[in-house]
C-alpha cells in the first residue's frame, strides 16, 4: 500500500518540483544583483510554452537528433528514481544500484552529446567535446565519493550507503561533491548558463539548435539532474535516514534549499574559471574526494 | 555422449567445409553453419548440465594419445567462437565476394574454416603437445587471413609484424609446456593445483598469452593487424582470436597453482590496459585502428576480473572472487559479440566509401541507416551503457570489487584504485565513442566517398544483426545467462560451487528491459509532439553563421584534443605545423599522428641497437684467410691462458 502511494509521489517531487531549483537560483543571483529578477516559477512557463511549440531541425539531423533528448530526460528520471529521497525512501533498492545511476547518468550524456553532433556544428562539436573530457574527472570525483560512502556503510546499496552521515571527512566530501555537481550542472564557475554564445562554453553551447518540446526535455532534465546532485549531496552529507520521517523531510527540503542558494551566490561572486584551470578545479574536486576516502577508510581501521 | 557426438559432427561438418571453400561457396558457407550449430549446441548442453566432457583415444599425434575435454570454461570460449565464426562467414559473402577479389575469395573461405577448426582445438586439447600444435596452426591462419589483401605494402608489414609477434609469445609457450612437461613427466594437462613447485610458470603463461590477448604493453602487433586485415577477419581476430590468450591465461591460471602475487600483477596490468588502451584509442583518426585500440581496453576490463578472481580464490573469499570472474568471462562474451558488430559496421563503411579515415567521412547515416543505427547499438553497449550487455558484466566486475573494497584484509588497497580507473575507462570509452560516432555517422559529409555511399545489403545486415541481438538479449536477460557463467566459475576453481546468483542480477534484468521500454516509449512521445506542432526543417543554426561548410565541422582530432593532451605523455603525439603567416596567408595546416608509442619508441630502437651491433660483428668477416688464422692463434691463446689461470 505504501509503496503504490510513495511511488506517484516520488515521481510527482521529481517531475514537478526539479524546475524550481533553477527559479531559485535566479532569484538568489537577482537578490544579490539588487535586481527584481524573473518569477521563481519562470521555467514552469518556459516549459510550457515550448511544449506547445513547433520545430525547427537542421537538415543535417537524423531522428536521433529527436531521440537523443528525449532518451536522456528518461536516464535522468530513472536515475533520479533509484535515488531514496529521504522518509519517502527508494523506488527500487538493490544491491549495486548505485552503479546503475553513475552509469545512467552516463547515458543521458552519451545521448546528449550524440544530438549535439547531429547538427554539424563547430559549435555544438565544441561543447560535446568538453562535456565528455570534463565528465571523465567529475566520473572519478562522483565515484570516489560513492566508495567513501560504501565504505562508511559497508554496503553497495544508496539506500543503505546514504543513511549514517559521513564521518570526520563530511566537509571535504561536501565540498569535492559541491564542485561535482556544479561542473555537472554547468554552473559557474565551469560553465555559464546565461550564455548560449561564447566559445568557451560547455552544456549550453550543446543545446544550441534545439528548439520546441525536444528544447523543453533538455530544459526539464537538467532541472531534475541538478536536483539530483543536490539531493545526492545533501544525504551524503546529512543523516537524513537516521532523522525520524517529518524532521528528515524537513531536513532534506532544508539542505537542498542551502544547496540551491549556495549555487546562486557562487554563481554571483565569482567569475568563470579560464578554461584550461576546469581541468585543475575538477582534479582538486577529486583530491577532495580521495582524502575523505582516506579519512573514512582509516577510520574504519581504527 | 551427446557433446562427442555433436562435435563429432561439427568436426566432419568443418571439414567438408574446408574442402568446399575452394569451388562452392553456397556450399561453404552451408557447411560452416553446419558445422557451428552442433558445437555451440554441444557448448551449451556443457554449460547448461555443468558437466565436463573428456575423450582419450588410443591413437597416437606426434607420439602422444590424443585427449580432448570439454569443460566451463572451453565451452564458454567455444560458444562464442561459433556464433562470430557463422556472422563473420555470412559477411565475407558479401565483403569479400568472388567478383571483386577473384583470387583471394577462395583463400579467404579456405583459412576462415582452418581458423575456426584450430581455434576450436585449442579449445579442446587437454595434451600440452597438441595444444601447441593447434595453437602453432592457429596462429598461422590467422597470419593467412590478414595478409588476404597482400598487395598492399602495409597489409604486408601488418601481417609480417603480427607473425614475429605472434612466435614470441609461441616461444614462451614451447618454454611453459616443455618446462611442465619436465616436471609433471607427463604431456597431459588438467588440474593440478596442489604441486606448488609449477607456480612460477604461471608467468612464462602470461606472457605467451599475453601477447596474442594484447594486453599493454603487448599489444604492438594488434592496431597495425587489426586495421588492415579484412573487416570480418578484424571481427574474428578481435572477437575471438584474442581471447584464446584469455582462454590460456585463465585455464592454466586455474589448473595450475600460481605465485602469491599473480592475481595483483593480473589485475594491475589489466588496469593498465585498460585505461591505455582507451587512451590511445582516442588519439587514432583511423576507424579500424581506433576499434583495435579498444580491444587492448576491454582485454583490461576482462583481466581486472581474473586478476580479482585470482587474488580471492588465494584468500579464500568465493563470493566476490566469483562475481569478478563471472563479470570478466561475461565480458569475453559481451566483448566477442559488440566489437565484432562493430568491426563488421565499420567493414561496411569502408565497403561503401573505400576509406578508413575518419576525417573524409561523415553523415553516413543518411545513406548507411541500417549500418549506423547497428553500430550506435555496438558503440553504447561497448561504453558500457545501460541497457545493453556491456553494462551487465561492468557491473558484475564492480560489485565483485566493491565487495573486496568492504571485506577486511589487503584486497581494499587494490580495489580502491582499480574502482576508481574502471569509472574513468568507462567515461574515455564513452567519449571515444560519442566522436566515432558523431564524426562518422552524424553532420554532413566531409568528402564525395562519404557523400555517395551506400547501405549493406542483406548478408552483411544480416550478421550485423545477429551480434546485436546477442547484445540486447545478455542485456536484457542476464538472469538467464548466469548458469552457465556459474559453470565456468565452477570449472575454473572448484570450490566455489556454493555461490548463489547475485539476488540483484534479476532485478537488474527487469530494470534494463523497463529502461529500453521507457526509452523508445520516451522517443515515440516526443517524437510525435514535435511532429504535431509544426515541424520545419531548415541549415544547421551555427549561431547565424551565413555559409557553413562541411569543412567546418569539429573533426575527430579536435574532438579528442583535449584528452589527448592529458595523456600526450605517454601518446607522443607526431604534430606537422604550418601557422599561417603573411597579411594573406596561402595556407595553413595542422596534422596530427599518434605513433604506436611502445613499438616505436622502445621496442624499434631497441631493434636498432641489435642491428648496429650484428652489423660491428659482422666486419669481423671479410675473407681475409690470414687475418682468420691471427683469430685462431688468439682464440687458442685465450683459451690456454683462462686453462693456464683457471683451470686447475
Amino acid at each position: 500500500m505504501n509503496s503504490i502511494i510513495a511511488f506517484p509521489a516520488r515521481l510527482a517531487v521529481w517531475l514537478l518540483l526539479a524546475p524550481l531549483l533553477p527559479g531559485i537560483i535566479n532569484k538568489v543571483k537577482a537578490w544579490v544583483a539588487g535586481r527584481r529578477g524573473p518569477p521563481v516559477l519562470q521555467l514552469y512557463y518556459d516549459l510550457a510554452r515550448l511544449w506547445r511549440k513547433g520545430v525547427v531541425v537542421s537538415t543535417l539531423a537524423s531522428p536521433g537528433f529527436i531521440a537523443g533528448p528525449a532518451v536522456a530526460w528518461v536516464a535522468v528520471l530513472a536515475a533520479a528514481l533509484l535515488l531514496p529521497l529521504g522518509p519517502l525512501g527508494a523506488s527500487l533498492s538493490f544491491r549495486g544500484d548505485v552503479i546503475l545511476l553513475l552509469y545512467l547518468l552516463a547515458l543521458a550524456r552519451f545521448c546528449t552529446a550524440w544530438a549535439a553532433l547531429e547538427t554539424g556544428s563547430a559549435f555544438e562539436g565544441m561543447g560535446a567535446a568538453r562535456e565528455v573530457s570534463f565528465a571523465v574527472l567529475a566520473e572519478a570525483a562522483v565515484v570516489t565519493a560513492v566508495l567513501t560512502l560504501s565504505l562508511q556503510s559497508r554496503s553497495v546499496s544508496l539506500s543503505a550507503m546514504l543513511v549514517p552521515a559521513a564521518g570526520s571527512g563530511t566537509l571535504l566530501l561536501a565540498v569535492g561533491l559541491f564542485t561535482v555537481l556544479l561542473a555537472e550542472n554547468c554552473r559557474v564557475p565551469f560553465d555559464d548558463p546565461n550564455t548560449h554564445l561564447e566559445l568557451t562554453m560547455i552544456h549550453e553551447v550543446m543545446v544550441l539548435d534545439h528548439s520546441g518540446p525536444p528544447l523543453a526535455a533538455v530544459l526539464h532534465g537538467a532541472a531534475m539532474k541538478l536536483l539530483l546532485f543536490s539531493v545526492l549531496l545533501v544525504q551524503a552529507v546529512l543523516p537524513v535516514g537516521k532523522l525520524p520521517p517529518a524532521a528528515g523531510a524537513g531536513a532534506l527540503v532544508a539542505g537542498v534549499l542551502v544547496v540551491t542558494v549556495a549555487v546562486g551566490l557562487v554563481e554571483s561572486l565569482m567569475a568563470r574559471v579560464a578554461f584550461r584551470r576546469v581541468p585543475l578545479l575538477l582534479t582538486t574536486a577529486f583530491l577532495l574526494c580521495v582524502f575523505a576516502l582516506l579519512i573514512a577508510w582509516k577510520g574504519g581501521a581504527a | 555422449m551427446i557433446t562427442g557426438a555433436l562435435l563429432a559432427a561439427a568436426a566432419g561438418a568443418i571439414a567438408l567445409s574446408l574442402m568446399a571453400s575452394l569451388r562452392a561457396p553456397r556450399c561453404w558457407l552451408a557447411t560452416v553453419l553446419a558445422s557451428t550449430l552442433p558445437s555451440l549446441a554441444a557448448a551449451a548442453w556443457v554449460l547448461v548440465s555443468g558437466g565436463t566432457w573428456e575423450w582419450r583415444s588410443a591413437l597416437l599425434v606426434g607420439g602422444e594419445s590424443m585427449h580432448l575435454r570439454l569443460d566451463g570454461v572451453s565451452a564458454l570460449f567455444l560458444a562464442l567462437l561459433a556464433v562470430v565464426g557463422v556472422a563473420g562467414a555470412a559477411y565475407s559473402r558479401e565483403y569479400w565476394e568472388e567478383r571483386a577479389h577473384p583470387v583471394s575469395a577462395a583463400a579467404g573461405r579456405c583459412w576462415w574454416s582452418a581458423l575456426l577448426l584450430c581455434m576450436g582445438l585449442v579449445l579442446l586439447c587437454a595434451n600440452g603437445l597438441h595444444f601447441l600444435i593447434a595453437w602453432e596452426l592457429f596462429a598461422l591462419c590467422g597470419y593467412f587471413l590478414i595478409t588476404l589483401d597482400g598487395q598492399r605494402r602495409e597489409v604486408r608489414a601488418a601481417g609480417w609484424l603480427y607473425l614475429v609477434a605472434s612466435h614470441t609469445g609461441t616461444l614462451a609457450l614451447f618454454a611453459f609446456f616443455s618446462l611442465l612437461t619436465a616436471r609433471t613427466g607427463s604431456w597431459d594437462l588438467g588440474p593440478m593445483r596442489e604441486r606448488a613447485e609449477l607456480a612460477p610458470l604461471f608467468w612464462l603463461a602470461l606472457f605467451g598469452f599475453g601477447v596474442k590477448a594484447g594486453l599493454f604493453p603487448l599489444h604492438i602487433w594488434l592496431p597495425s593487424a587489426h586495421a588492415n586485415a579484412p573487416s570480418h577477419v578484424s571481427a574474428i581476430l578481435s572477437g575471438v582470436a584474442i581471447k584464446m590468450g584469455i582462454y590460456g591465461i585463465v585455464r592454466f591460471s586455474g589448473w595450475l597453482p600460481a605465485p602469491p602475487a599473480a592475481g595483483w600483477v593480473v589485475a594491475t596490468v589489466g588496469v593498465g590496459s585498460a585505461v591505455l588502451g582507451v587512451a590511445f584509442a582516442l588519439g587514432q583518426h583511423d576507424l579500424k585502428r581506433l576499434l583495435a585500440y579498444h580491444s587492448v581496453e576491454n582485454i583490461g576490463i576482462i583481466l581486472i576480473g581474473v586478476g580479482f578472481a585470482m587474488v580471492a580464490a588465494a584468500h579464500g573469499q568465493a563470493v566476490w572472487g566469483a562475481l569478478a570472474l563471472a563479470g570478466g568471462l561475461l565480458h569475453v562474451w559481451n566483448h566477442g559479440l559488440f566489437k565484432s558488430l562493430l568491426f563488421l559496421g565499420a567493414g561496411s563503411v569502408l565497403h561503401a566509401t573505400g576509406t578508413r579515415e575518419m576525417s573524409r567521412l561523415g553523415g553516413l547515416w543518411r545513406a548507411m541507416p541500417w549500418t549506423a543505427s547497428l553500430f550506435a547499438l555496438g558503440a553504447v553497449a561497448i561504453s558500457g551503457l545501460p541497457p545493453l550487455n556491456g553494462f551487465v558484466s561492468e557491473w558484475l566486475v564492480y560489485l565483485g570489487m566493491f565487495d573486496a573494497v568492504n571485506q577486511p584484509g589487503a584486497t581494499v588497497v587494490a580495489a580502491i584504485p582499480a574502482i576508481m580507473l574502471l569509472a574513468v575507462t568507462g567515461a574515455l570509452a564513452l567519449a571515444c565513442f560519442v566522436k566515432v560516432c558523431g564524426v562518422v555517422f552524424l553532420g554532413a559529409p566531409r568528402s564525395p566517398a562519404a557523400e555517395h555511399a551506400h547501405d549493406c545489403g542483406p548478408w552483411m545486415r544480416g550478421s550485423m544483426l545477429v551480434l546485436a541481438a546477442g547484445c540486447v538479449a545478455i542485456g536484457f536477460a542476464p538472469i538467464i545467462f548466469w548458469t552457465a557463467l556459474h559453470h565456468a566459475v565452477v570449472a575454473w576453481q572448484g570450490t566455489w560451487t556454493d555461490v548463489p546468483a547475485p539476488e540483484s542480477l534479476m532485478t537488474l534484468s527487469l530494470l534494463q528491459m523497463a529502461l529500453a521500454a521507457a526509452a523508445l516509449a520516451g522517443a515515440a512521445w516526443l517524437w510525435r509532439r514535435a511532429h504535431r506542432g509544426g515541424w520545419a526543417r531548415a541549415g544547421t543554426w551555427d549561431c547565424g553563421y551565413a555559409a557553413p561548410t562541411a569543412r567546418m565541422q569539429y573533426t575527430a582530432g579536435s574532438f579528442a584534443g583535449i584528452i589527448t593532451e592529458w595523456f600526450a605523455w605517454i601518446l607522443r603525439p607526431e604534430r606537422h605545423e604550418h601557422r599561417p603567416e603573411e597579411t594573406l596567408p596561402q595556407r595553413a595546416a595542422w596534422q596530427e599522428h599518434t605513433p604506436e608509442t611502445v613499438l616505436e619508441r622502445i621496442i624499434q630502437p631497441c631493434a636498432r641497437v641489435v642491428i648496429w651491433v650484428s652489423a660491428g660483428a659482422r666486419r669481423l668477416q671479410h675473407g681475409r684467410t690470414h687475418a682468420y688464422i691471427l683469430y685462431l692463434i688468439v682464440g687458442l691463446a685465450a683459451l690456454a691462458i683462462l686453462t693456464l689461470v683457471w683451470g686447475r
